[in-house]
């Protein structure tokens, strides 16, 4: 039972059951159902919920789960959350063993064994179907606080214990009665105490449903049907991966190498990510040798609930993008069962227990990252330029006299994709396996003592290409009473890479008060940072990479990006070589190509140029100022300048 | 009463009068007009009085319902919409969610940044800035907005939003912009956030108003000259708009409000189906209104209409918070355009034909080859056989259409390229029943598929056969299902007003007053509408959550004097609800009431139809033609001996058996081989669906 002889990784097999014929129709009737029961699970919980990360930006994961944790079904909600399920199951099974009885409710947050990192936590209920215990019903979501030694997120923890407190395989109800004593423990422990009751009731509420639902299936078309069309369900998306992986021709893919900022407290050490990926045959393995030592700090990445979730997900995503791919594979176990990874044990991918792995999450994307990058290579239709792969990940929070409870609030600022084959990337939208919902404005300052005071694309242009890259956002929130600010954040220093010829992105960066006297430059992960009333923070997030030659470009398309403001008439002529008849300023439809003067400076520039970086273009340069009258009205308001 | 309902689809215009008193029921059906779609209402309503020797002026009610502002959305030809919006925050619109429609997906577009409502040009930001307390941190900058209204004005939009952050809780700023649109640009269609949407959630609202603006300068200037051309005929009553709730909305509310109205048409279809579905015994349908530009998609368990929650209402990919019925609407109809793309892909639609040019065999003007052509290529259509003679088919077109285009292109024959393009389309909309159906949890072999609409019954044997519908049912009309929905519905106002209260301190007197207003609203809207005292529901509705929490469930409200009685009432129905709902309840925590609503209900007098005459059984007298018809016989395509019946002579009880096609005067039903057919009494045709053949199932 020693966490240290737990074994890592340990995928359950092929399921021991003897499976029953099931007719087409059926198959297709049950594979929807299963799909139904987790959105319909997703979508109680969101809408029960209590704190807006859980029911404005749907940081959640549902499904449904058989007795060892093979995945059935997943909900569309968060792609991080859902795949590490399993192995919180797992995790909590190898505390329980078979102790697990009807009415029982675990709760889980161990990141040693399972946990996606602790306040993820995860509430499951066992389903029985006459009497045998079947699987399990189970969500996860992130919970605003779980006690750590700062108000939300702690990206500089010394140990496991001092991130946060932890939760392995605990029967918050058992047997369908509820253990007082440990609920008091629970919700003693953590400073927001309503919120967190909230929204653990609302996770114990959609995994209710989702059990009633599943036994509903079970007594309509009988176990052996459900559970054999699961188990060809999963099969078929094996199936269907193996043979996209199969197509790829075999051999070692490496990405560059990639650099993350610093672990949180050593700010001149930046942190190695080497990404190889190996293709034999119809299997595909992810190996990360090379990449850092483990951190003395909250920066290291669960290997189980994190890590695989990623390769996971980066695999899926490139061979079977539900949008270019003709058929629909479902997600599940079968996805699971095909990606090896390799991590080195006491890396940052594969930290040693106790570590401290509270922020893991820009780690696994720029995994993701870097095998979209490797796979450029044999497949340049199917893959984008560098991603911005990171996020600022930030905690507002405060005391409140009145309540005794602490106020926080948790912010996801979003990215941008890489250019991409055939098309202009996606601009400030949730990245990889990021895609939670932002919290609207006007219910961010109606519900927080904090004011969003901008948030629009960043002034900077998109990172050429033939394809451009996507833009970020720059966001500036306001504190209206004092506080504190934490965050977990990455790409402030190694920008989005670009490919066949697209331009590398422009770096992220976070200011406090920025054009004020007070201004200062912080690193991307901070703990608990004092912030006085009227005091704001600024973030830019990355413009991600391009793709292709960016003289490649049509002329009209970067006339069209002028107008749009996604680009400049001086990034137009360095980038693009295309040259306008007017230099005057632009109003609205009134700018010429000149076509001549384009062709001739394209030759020049083909001639005399390779690939360009935005983030070098901009290096030295004061970033182009987005002070908006509301913030110097909310200045005013406060007496800074 | 003597009503009428109109349905205006892309392609045809369906009318149906009844009048309540004799039982008497006409229908009739006519080519939209698309450059104005109010003549050929106003066209079909002059023939259908005529026919029923009455006079307009007589007529009791008109219903409307329209995919006017559906197709707008979705073939993205609405007016070029600029936006004046809060300085700092000029990409609302282009941020949305920053939620990725797909998870596993890096090659996904995002439709709002792709198919902007509002191109990033045309976003210009004005300084403002009211606060969470309506108060104003940045005074409106007046000087600034009239600039920006005159640079829209002339670059050349035709629409201007106008949304600013917490206008629901102060709209000082946005009325005075509006005034100075008004006053600079007076022709612009104008749709301001705090009197289109005054709801919290900025980008919801923002989109939503977008929207309206987009929609809005077709939609006002159809509905104006509707209502001025009925006027001119004498109709004394109006029209009414079926809104996407199942509601409606008088004239002037759509002109206001055309956002409300996206879903008119396609809403009409779903109530239309469930009627139908229950006249013929069955209680589930998933319902097929397939028209010439759009196919919309429903599905009712119980013959119940569902709603959309409301983070899930969109029209096509964009978000409009407004109430809606859950329907479906994809690019698929009998005027889809097939042709094969630069990189030798067979495609069918989203484009369209419509009714002008219309489909090449026609002979309206179009020659590319559209789904109606490729069924005139396969022996479905007959020159003969089609809207009793008014509308002359020429099969020579269709095939020249083919044989030019998609044959050419990927060296096939004729008959395999029209069979491969009904396929496609076909395959479409099976994608899009699924949706709705299984991968929602409902059992498709649970249900009765309703053919609608013009194209509908030409598709929906297939279509069953894939998605395992055992049964098709098609209506007696099928064209006119919508219309007939317009009749089948009541007349529901919805009012709102925007509370924010705790149960355990309301402002009693304060809500009394609210509802008593709202009550009064909808007594005068019903009374105006003569609708009598005895045929008048009033109804409260409350919106209600749990303190914290951010989604609101709606609640029917007790009805009496708001007093404690009341409150207590209203709160053990939502511990109630809120259990039913999410299966948990929490009777110590107070709940939040941010909402008010009242509805106001207008019954109108059951819709009940004529039973058909009862036949010998034997459909042979119906046989009109004999010819031999292209089907698809286990992946084989072959031509089959195939009779053509007229299906005004079918009669209650007949049998036929597949191959066979039913020609009548608004559409044509396909039985494929392998499949049966029953006329009931009410002279629906049930379809059994067949397992071995079928038109083009066996792919």
């Amino acid at each position: 039972m020693s966490i240290l002889e737990y074994e890592l990784g340990n995928k359950p097999g092929p399921p021991d059951f003897d499976r029953v014929e099931v007719d087409p129709i059926t198959l297709r009737v049950l594979g929807g159902a299963f799909n139904a029961i987790a959105q319909e699970m997703a979508g109680v919980l969101f809408r029960m919920s209590y704190s807006s990360i859980i029911r404005e930006s749907e940081d959640l994961g549902a499904g449904i789960f058989d007795a060892q944790g093979r995945e059935l079904c997943e909900s569309e909600s968060t792609p991080m959350h859902i795949g590490s399920l399993p192995w919180y199951i797992r995790g909590f099974l190898y505390r329980l063993g078979d102790d697990v009885k009807e009415g029982d409710v675990i709760m889980h947050n161990h990141p040693f064994l399972g946990a996606s990192h602790t306040p993820d936590i995860a509430i499951a209920v066992p389903i029985f179907v006459e009497g045998e215990h079947v699987g399990f019903a189970a969500v996860t979501a992130h919970v605003l606080d779980v006690g750590g030694s700062f108000p939300g997120i702690n990206a500089d923890a010394f140990d496991m214990y001092a991130e946060a407190k932890i939760y392995n395989g605990l029967r918050w109800y058992e047997e369908g009665v509820l253990n007082e004593d440990l609920d008091r423990m629970i919700f003693d422990n953590v400073r927001t105490e309503t919120m967190n009751r909230g929204d653990l009731n609302a996770m114990l509420a959609a995994c209710e449903l989702g059990r009633d639902r599943f036994v509903a299936l079970c007594e309509r078309y009988g176990i052996d049907v459900v559970m054999s069309a699961a188990y060809e369900w999963m099969d078929y998306s094996e199936r269907m991966l193996r043979a996209e992986i199969e197509k790829i021709p075999d051999g070692t893919y490496r990405a560059p190498t990639g650099w993350l900022d610093d672990d949180a407290q050593n700010r001149d050490v930046r942190l190695r990510v080497e990404t190889a990926v190996e293709v034999k045959g119809d299997s595909i393995t992810i190996d990360l040798t090379g990449s850092h030592p483990e951190v003395p700090t909250g920066y290291n990445v669960p290997f189980e609930g994190s890590l695989l979730v990623s390769a996971y997900y980066a695999v899926r995503t490139v061979l079977l993008d539900e949008i270019t791919f003709p058929e629909s594979v479902p997600q599940n176990d079968g996805i699971f069962r095909i990606v090896d990874v390799i991590a080195p044990k006491g890396t940052i991918f594969n930290p040693n227990f106790p570590r401290a792995c509270f922020s893991r999450f820009c780690q696994t994307q720029r995994v993701v990252d870097n095998v979209i990058l490797a796979l450029s290579e044999p497949l340049p239709e199917q893959t984008t330029a560098g991603n911005s792969a990171g996020i600022h990940f930030c905690s507002y929070s405060g005391f409140q006299e009145d309540t005794g409870q602490y106020w926080i609030y948790l912010e996801v600022n979003e990215g941008s994709y890489g250019g991409r084959y055939g098309k202009d990337a996606m601009d400030s939208v949730d990245n990889l396996m990021a895609n939670t919902r932002n919290n609207p404005i006007e219910e961010l300052d109606m519900r927080f003592p904090v004011r969003c005071e901008q948030y629009e694309l960043r002034p900077e242009p998109a990172a050429p290409g033939k394809w451009r890259g996507g833009m970020g956002i720059i966001r500036r929130n306001r504190f209206v009473v004092d506080g504190t600010y934490s965050c977990e954040g990455d790409r402030q220093t190694d920008p989005p890479h670009g490919i066949f010829g697209g331009w590398d992105g422009l770096v992220a960066s976070c200011r406090k008060n920025p054009e004020t006297s007070d201004q200062e430059v912080l690193h991307a992960k901070v703990t608990g940072i004092p912030f006085s009333a009227g005091e704001f923070i600024e973030f830019r997030e990355p413009n991600a990479a391009g793709y292709g030659d960016p003289l490649e470009r049509p002329a009209e398309m970067v006339r069209d990006d002028i107008l749009d403001g996604f680009t400049t008439i001086e990034m137009a002529r360095d980038a693009y070589g295309v040259v306008f008849t007017t230099d005057a300023p632009v109003t609205l439809n009134q700018l010429g190509v000149d076509e001549d003067a384009t062709e001739r400076l394209r030759a020049k520039l083909r001639a005399d140029r390779g690939a360009g970086s935005l983030t070098t273009y901009y290096e030295g340069r004061e970033l182009p100022s987005a002070s908006a009258p509301v913030s110097q009205a909310g200045n005013a308001a406060f007496g800074m300048s | 009463m003597k009503r009428v309902g109109v349905d205006v689809g892309g392609t045809f215009t369906d009318l149906i009068y009844l009048d309540d008193e004799t039982g008497k029921i006409l229908v009739h059906k006519l080519p939209t007009t698309p450059v104005d779609p109010s003549e050929g209402t106003v066209a079909g309503i002059v023939e259908l009085t005529n026919e029923a020797e009455i006079d307009p002026s007589t007529l009791d009610q008109v219903f409307h319902g329209t995919t006017i502002a559906t197709n707008i959305v979705i073939e993205h030809n609405g007016a070029t919409v600029g936006l004046i919006t809060t300085e700092g925050y000029r990409d609302i619109l282009h941020i949305a969610r920053h939620k990725k429609p797909h998870n596993f997906s890096n090659y996904q577009d995002l439709p709002w940044q792709r198919y902007p409502i509002v191109r990033r040009r045309y976003r210009l930001t004005v300084p403002e800035r009211v606060l969470n307390d309506g108060t104003v941190l940045v005074p409106l900058d007046e000087e600034k907005a009239r600039e920006q209204v005159r640079k829209l004005k002339e670059a050349g939009v035709e629409a201007v939003a106008v949304c600013f952050l917490f206008s629901f809780l102060n709209d000082e700023h946005e009325a005075r912009v509006a005034e100075i649109v008004r006053e600079e640009f007076p022709d612009a269609f104008l749709s301001v956030s705090s009197e289109v949407l005054p709801q919290y959630r900025e980008y919801e609202r923002f989109s939503t108003v977008c929207l309206n603006a987009f929609v809005g300068p077709k939609v006002a200037t159809y509905v104006r000259r509707l209502e001025d051309q009925l006027q001119a005929m004498g109709v004394k009553t109006g029209v009414h708009i079926m809104t996407s709730a199942s509601g409606v909305a008088t004239a002037e509310g759509a002109i206001n409000r055309p956002v409300n109205t996206l879903m008119s048409g396609p809403v009409a279809g779903v109530v239309g189906g469930i009627w139908a579905g229950k006249q013929a015994g069955f209680e589930n349908v998933i319902t097929l209104d397939v028209g010439g530009t759009s196919a919309d998609i429903g599905l009712a368990q119980g013959g119940r209409l569902r709603m959309k929650h409301l983070l899930d209402t969109k029209v096509g990919p964009y978000q409009a918070m407004i109430p809606m019925v859950d329907v479906d609407t994809i690019g698929a109809g009998g005027g889809s355009i097939a042709y094969v793309d630069q990189g030798g892909i067979f495609r069918v639609g989203p484009r369209s034909a419509g009714a002008v040019p219309g489909p090449a065999a026609y002979d309206r003007g179009g020659s590319e080859p559209t789904a109606t052509d490729a069924m005139v290529n396969l022996g479905w259509l007959l020159p003969e056989g089609f809207l009793g003679g008014d509308m002359e088919i020429r099969p020579e077109l269709a095939e020249t259409a083919y044989r030019e285009g998609p044959a050419a292109a990927i060296d096939m024959s004729i008959e395999e390229a029209s069979m491969g393009a009904v396929e496609i389309l076909t395959h479409s909309m099976v994608q899009s029943i699924e949706e709705n159906s299984v991968r929602k949890g409902f059992d498709p072999r649970e249900f009765a598929l309703v053919a609608e609409g013009g194209a509908g019954p030409l598709f929906a044997a297939t279509i069953a056969a894939e998605v395992g519908t055992p049964t098709v049912l098609v209506p007696p009309y099928p064209g006119i299902t919508s219309a007939m929905g317009l009749l089948a519905t009541d007349m529901v106002y919805e009012y709102v007003t925007t509370k924010y209260q705790r149960a355990s301190q309301l402002d009693r007197a304060s809500f009394q007053a609210s509802f008593e207003e709202l009550e009064a609203q909808a007594r005068q809207q019903l009374e105006e509408d003569g609708v009598p005292d005895d045929r008048m529901i009033i109804q409260r509705v409350c919106d209600c959550r749990y303190l914290g929490q951010g989604y609101e469930l709606r609640l029917d409200a007790p009805s009496g004097d708001i007093d404690d009685a009341w409150v207590e009432k209203l709160s053990a129905d939502f511990h109630d609800a809120h259990e039913r709902e999410y299966t948990r309840r929490f009777d110590d925590v107070d709940i939040e009431l941010p909402n008010i609503r009242v509805r106001g209900i207008g019954l109108m007098p059951e819709l009940t139809v004529p039973e058909a005459d009862k036949g010998d059984g034997d459909a042979q007298r119906a046989v009109h033609h004999e010819a031999e018809a292209w089907f698809r016989v286990s992946g084989e395509l072959v031509r089959l001996p195939t009779s053509y019946y007229d299906r005004s002579n079918l009669r209650a009880g007949d049998r036929i058996e597949g191959p066979g096609i039913i020609n009548q005067y608004d559409t044509t039903t396909v039985l494929p081989p392998g499949f049966s057919a029953e006329i009931d009494r009410f002279g629906n045709i049930v379809m059994a669906v067949g397992t071995g053949g079928s038109a083009g199932a066996a792919r």
